[in-house]
């Protein structure tokens, strides 16, 4: 059933990343735009493989280490991530606790649960299933840019809480290593190749050989 | 009446199409290969096998993208004059502003935190609207603007990195925080921003890549 549909890779066809352009993948570059064409994403596995690694190495010491230093009268607290949406809790700033857990814990881990799976499923390790599997990816690269609410706080509190000997606030080394699992995160969800889950699927239902190579018709509609 | 038929026609066909024997296009999400051909105005081209956008045909697109930019434009140098937040602690006022932000993780020793902040909440948004505006305005008169290829490739570049509206959240974030301690509340910066957010959304989705694309290589001819 799969065979109905031709890969433009299979024709030695890239559809360029930025401006969408399908060209022959030898002549290197883009005819349009001039970006690098690629059949796939090249060391798509490896390079999401080894960001993750990295951002989950990160997110232990971001959540560890102060993200600020708040000096009140001269009594000195360290805030980390948790400790920030805890005192939101306290208060009864539910909503405010909520969306802090989800963008500064929840996602960071989805994401890298997520991403891993993918790249399990991109190596044939678990089932590709790439209609819900993209639908997944698709998620994780919407979701990951929300994490830098955390150090866009910290930025505005530095910013704005000067206020001589009554108060005042400083970054912390947490700020440092959460921005780089954000950022991590993002790279790595960047670098990982969804049309390689339909590729793996394609293996496992081989085309018979005289399938048909027409280009499918397309669906209109809004 | 035969004007009216043509404009009619031209109406229904989409933008101008590069002079080609077959368009092709390909799903960025499965890699399936199309046949390509325009589709009318408000209609959408969908991937036969996963259902994935391939193009769009938008109405207006480049009258409704050189307006949303122009406006997210000005809406960020009001942005960038007045300050986000207002607070009133005891006998000082301090106000936040963008720049501010910035600068104060790189006072602090933070210059990485500065960048990143002055990236995706400064530079990002300026080279999306700014690029979208300098593509799009000669295109309404069949023009390439000098270095259009490059700025467009660029403001592609630049849109995952676009974080106003999370940087938004940030300040109503902050604001809470910051309640229990002083008087604070909204500048006219974060209602400037708020608009640079939705006009900045409301140009991008005005455009599709593929038609921008194909009337820049159109114009350039
Ligand atoms: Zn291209
Ligand atoms: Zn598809």
């Amino acid at each position: 059933m799969n065979s109905r549909f031709p890969k433009a890779a299979d024709r030695g066809l890239a559809g360029c990343r930025t401006c969408g352009k399908v060209s022959p993948v030898t002549m290197g570059c883009c005819p349009r735009c001039g970006t690098h064409l690629h059949l796939r994403k090249p060391d798509s596995i490896r390079n999401t493989v080894a960001l993750m690694i990295a951002a989950t190495i990160l997110y232990i010491p971001s959540h560890l280490l102060p993200i600020m230093t708040v000096v009140e009268l001269g009594d000195v607290t360290h805030n980390t991530i948790i400790s920030g949406m805890m005192t939101f809790w306290r208060t009864g700033a539910y909503p405010i606790a909520i969306v802090i857990f989800t963008a500064s814990i929840l996602i960071p881990l989805l994401k890298i649960i997520a991403l891993s799976w993918l790249c399990a499923a991109a190596t044939g390790k678990v089932h590709p299933s790439p209609k819900t599997l993209g639908r997944l990816y698709w998620f994780t690269e919407l979701l990951g840019r929300w994490s830098m609410i955390d150090i866009f706080v910290v930025g505005i509190l530095v910013s704005i809480v000067q206020l001589g000997n009554y108060m005042s606030i400083t970054p912390g080394l947490g700020a440092i290593a959460f921005a780089g699992v954000v950022l991590l995160t993002m790279f790595a969800a960047m670098s990982f190749e969804p049309r390689l889950l339909w590729d793996r699927l394609d293996d496992m239902n081989p085309a018979a050989p005289d399938a048909p190579v027409e280009a499918a018709t397309l669906e209109s509609g809004s | 009446m035969k004007g009216a038929i043509s404009k009619f026609r031209r109406s229904m066909i989409s933008w101008p199409k590069p002079r080609e024997d077959v368009r092709f296009s390909a799903c960025h999400y499965c890699d399936t290969l199309h046949e390509a051909p325009p589709v009318r105005e408000g209609k959408s081209a969908r991937c036969a096998r996963c259902g994935g956008l391939l193009y769009e045909n938008q109405p207006a697109s480049l009258r409704r993208a050189s307006a949303f930019s122009l406006a997210a434009l000005m809406l960020m140098a009001l942005g960038h004059v007045f300050p986000f937040l207002i607070m009133d602690a005891a006998t000082l006022q301090k106000k936040l502003t963008l720049v501010g932000a910035a600068m104060s993780l790189m006072a602090d020793g933070f210059q990485a935190l500065g960048i990143a902040i002055f990236l995706f909440t400064m530079v990002a948004p300026l080279l999306l609207a700014g690029g979208m505006i300098y593509v799009c305005l000669p295109l309404m008169f069949g023009r390439a603007a000098p270095g259009a290829f490059l700025v467009a490739k660029w403001m592609y570049i630049s849109e995952p990195w676009n974080m106003v509206e999370v940087f938004l959240l940030g300040v109503l974030v902050s604001l809470l925080k910051l309640a229990k301690v002083a008087d604070v509340h909204f500048g006219v910066g974060f209602w400037a921003f708020a608009g640079v957010m939705l006009c900045t959304a409301a140009a991008v989705s005005g455009i599709d890549r593929e038609e921008l694309w194909d009337r820049l290589e159109v114009a350039k001819l």
